[in-house]
């Protein structure tokens, strides 16, 4: 197994630049994770920023891996405009939830207002307690942004919108646009604190899903406005961006295709889209994936360190450059010898 | 026999285009014309149901299209089904308990089976989402559940499934046990020891029909 002659950063950094670094990076994707590996409540890292960090740096530097310390929540959206929320403190809880949807009826939705001050809008102030550690220590500060569909689905209720996508379109259209508008703010908000070249502009997009919506609703509903905030981001002077296109989202690709990511974009899949095809579709984004979550959770090691095989031999020469990652939040009672197999295969068969 | 046929078009279009108006229509002028409710049910209401979920199946319709579909296909079914129920020849299939587990709120996949098991005749007990897992166990044994459904739909909810079957298997031994959600799998289910996995919700339904050998 080879010897690294790259630190993580110097690993990174090099993908990021476009230039060849020592070996493929690997960036697990986990958070609830990282809290039980080190013997911390798995809320902790989505309601103690400070926590949070320490937990991730500290699976990063038990695993090797190269992903720093970020904050965000697959359910954002309906805290932040005034709904509420439960941390993961039960049993199997994973992640913290919206138990109040703030624009759940009609009136609702045509009242919604875009809160005045981001600073103190649900996890806002959470996540910017994260960005200013990420920032002390000289990280990208990761700013979570979207996806705009899975937001607009936090604040109405994701099954009450896809519905309206039929019966109320104008209502979805409204709030996707307070959404937005939204979105901007916050970009101008960590902008005029951080300045635009250390932050990165995380988008996880699951709602998109082609097992929820068609493509046509993708360009009717997603497009215009992630491609609008994106835009705003990109003239606020954010050079980067992170999507995560999670799920099947194969007739989506051609859509996304058009969607602005700044200068320099990482994207990563899950295993149903494959790598293969992300790497055509996207030449020059540095591809991050895609080994499944599920087999990390149940499988061998011998089985994941094989399917990581796979995904590196494939991805490991695109043009755009590569990071091995799981294809989406590695449960957080996956067993450590299977999360660690990711970072053996890089050293194994990642090296350039 | 004509007006009757016309009738039973009407409400398969209605549930297949999400008309819930529409359905309440028809379904008034099937009691109205003296339409069999179960019939006006099945080969009107269900039927149109069934070609949404079929359109589903080759990527026409997708879930907000289901979703106005079922809207139009309960609203349909609250003229009917109380008359089916009145005349108490209703005879159910088999009973059902079915949820989104512990910790786990995402249930549109859940509503879609619970909606189709219900209209194919089986008594649905539905759990809602976030259950405990100790509730499926208890509702099993106490309503004598021939079939238990579980989804999980989060990596991170998941693995509640594998810690409840041992106790499942053990309490509600008689019960087929079907489990569903995007980060599942048939060799997860299989390696879990459920007796069935739905891909999707469509398939969920098929296979609660094989596993209860019966057409839904």
């Amino acid at each position: 197994m080879m010897r690294d002659t790259m630190t993580s950063a110097e690993r990174m950094g090099a993908v990021m630049k476009g230039e060849k670094p020592d070996r493929v990076p690997v960036i697990p994707f986990i958070f609830g994770h990282c809290a039980l590996v080190a013997g911390q409540p798995l809320a902790c890292v989505f309601d103690n920023p400070e926590a949070s960090f320490k937990v991730q740096l500290q699976a990063a530097e038990l695993y090797g891996y190269d992903g720093t310390p970020l904050y965000a929540y697959a359910s954002a959206g309906g805290w932040e405009f005034g709904g509420d929320v439960e941390f993961p403190y039960k049993k199997y809880s994973g992640a913290t939830v919206v138990t109040r949807h703030p624009a759940a009826t009609e009136e609702e939705a045509l009242n919604l207002k875009v809160p005045e001050d981001i600073t103190k809008a649900g996890a806002l102030p959470l996540a910017l307690e994260m960005a200013r550690l990420q920032m002390k220590h000289h990280m990208p500060v990761t700013m979570h942004i979207g996806s705009i569909l899975s937001w607009t689905g936090s604040v109405i209720g994701e099954e009450r919108m896809l519905t309206w996508m039929i019966r109320k379109p104008e209502l979805v259209h409204s709030v996707l646009d307070k959404v937005a508008q939204f979105q901007v703010k916050v970009a101008e908000h960590y902008v005029k604190e951080f300045g635009p070249e250390p932050i990165m502009a995380f988008v996880g997009a699951a709602t998109e899903s082609n097992r929820l919506i068609s493509p046509k609703q993708f360009e009717t509903f997603v497009l215009p406005y992630v491609s609008r905030v994106n835009q705003s981001i990109s003239d606020l002077g954010v050079q980067v961006f992170f999507a995560h296109i999670c799920g099947e989202q194969n007739k989506n690709l051609k859509l996304w295709q058009k969607v602005p990511f700044g200068k320099r974009a990482v994207m990563s899949f899950g295993r149903e889209v494959c790598l293969k095809t992300a790497m055509e579709m996207f030449p020059n984004s540095i591809i991050a994936g895609n080994v499944d979550p599920s087999l990390i959770q149940e499988g061998k090691p011998e089985e994941v360190l094989d399917q990581a095989r796979e995904c590196i031999e494939m991805a490991k020469y695109h043009p755009g450059g590569y990071v091995l990652m799981s294809g989406c939040d590695v449960p957080p009672l996956a067993p450590p010898v299977n999360v660690f197999q990711l970072i053996k295969a890089s050293r194994e068969f990642g090296r350039y | 026999m004509a007006k009757t046929e016309e009738i039973l078009e009407r409400l398969k279009q209605c549930v297949l285009k999400g008309d819930d108006q529409g359905a309440v229509s028809a379904a008034n002028d099937a009691v109205a014309s003296g339409i069999d409710p179960d019939k006006a049910i099945m080969e009107g209401l269900v039927a149109g149901m069934g070609e949404a979920g079929a359109l589903y199946e080759q990527g026409e319709y997708y879930v907000p299209e289901l979703m106005v579909s079922s809207e139009a296909l309960y609203a349909g079914l609250a003229i009917l089904q109380p008359l089916v129920l009145s005349k108490g020849t209703n005879t159910k299939k088999g009973v059902v308990i079915i949820g989104a587990v512990q910790g786990d709120v995402h249930d549109i996949g859940k509503n879609l089976v619970k909606l189709m098991l219900q209209v194919g005749g089986f008594e649905v007990h539905d759990l809602g989402r976030d259950v405990d897992m100790e509730k499926f166990v208890e509702e099993g044994q106490r309503l004598k559940a021939d079939l238990i459904c579980m989804s999980a739909l989060m990596t991170t909810t998941m693995i509640a499934i594998k810690d409840v079957m041992p106790t499942l298997r053990a309490k509600v031994p008689t019960a087929k046990i079907l489990i569903g959600g995007a980060p599942l799998n048939q060799k997860i289910a299989d390696a879990w020891g459920a007796d069935g996995y739905g891909e999707s919700a469509m398939d969920a339904v098929k296979v609660a029909q094989r596993l209860m050998k019966c057409a839904v």
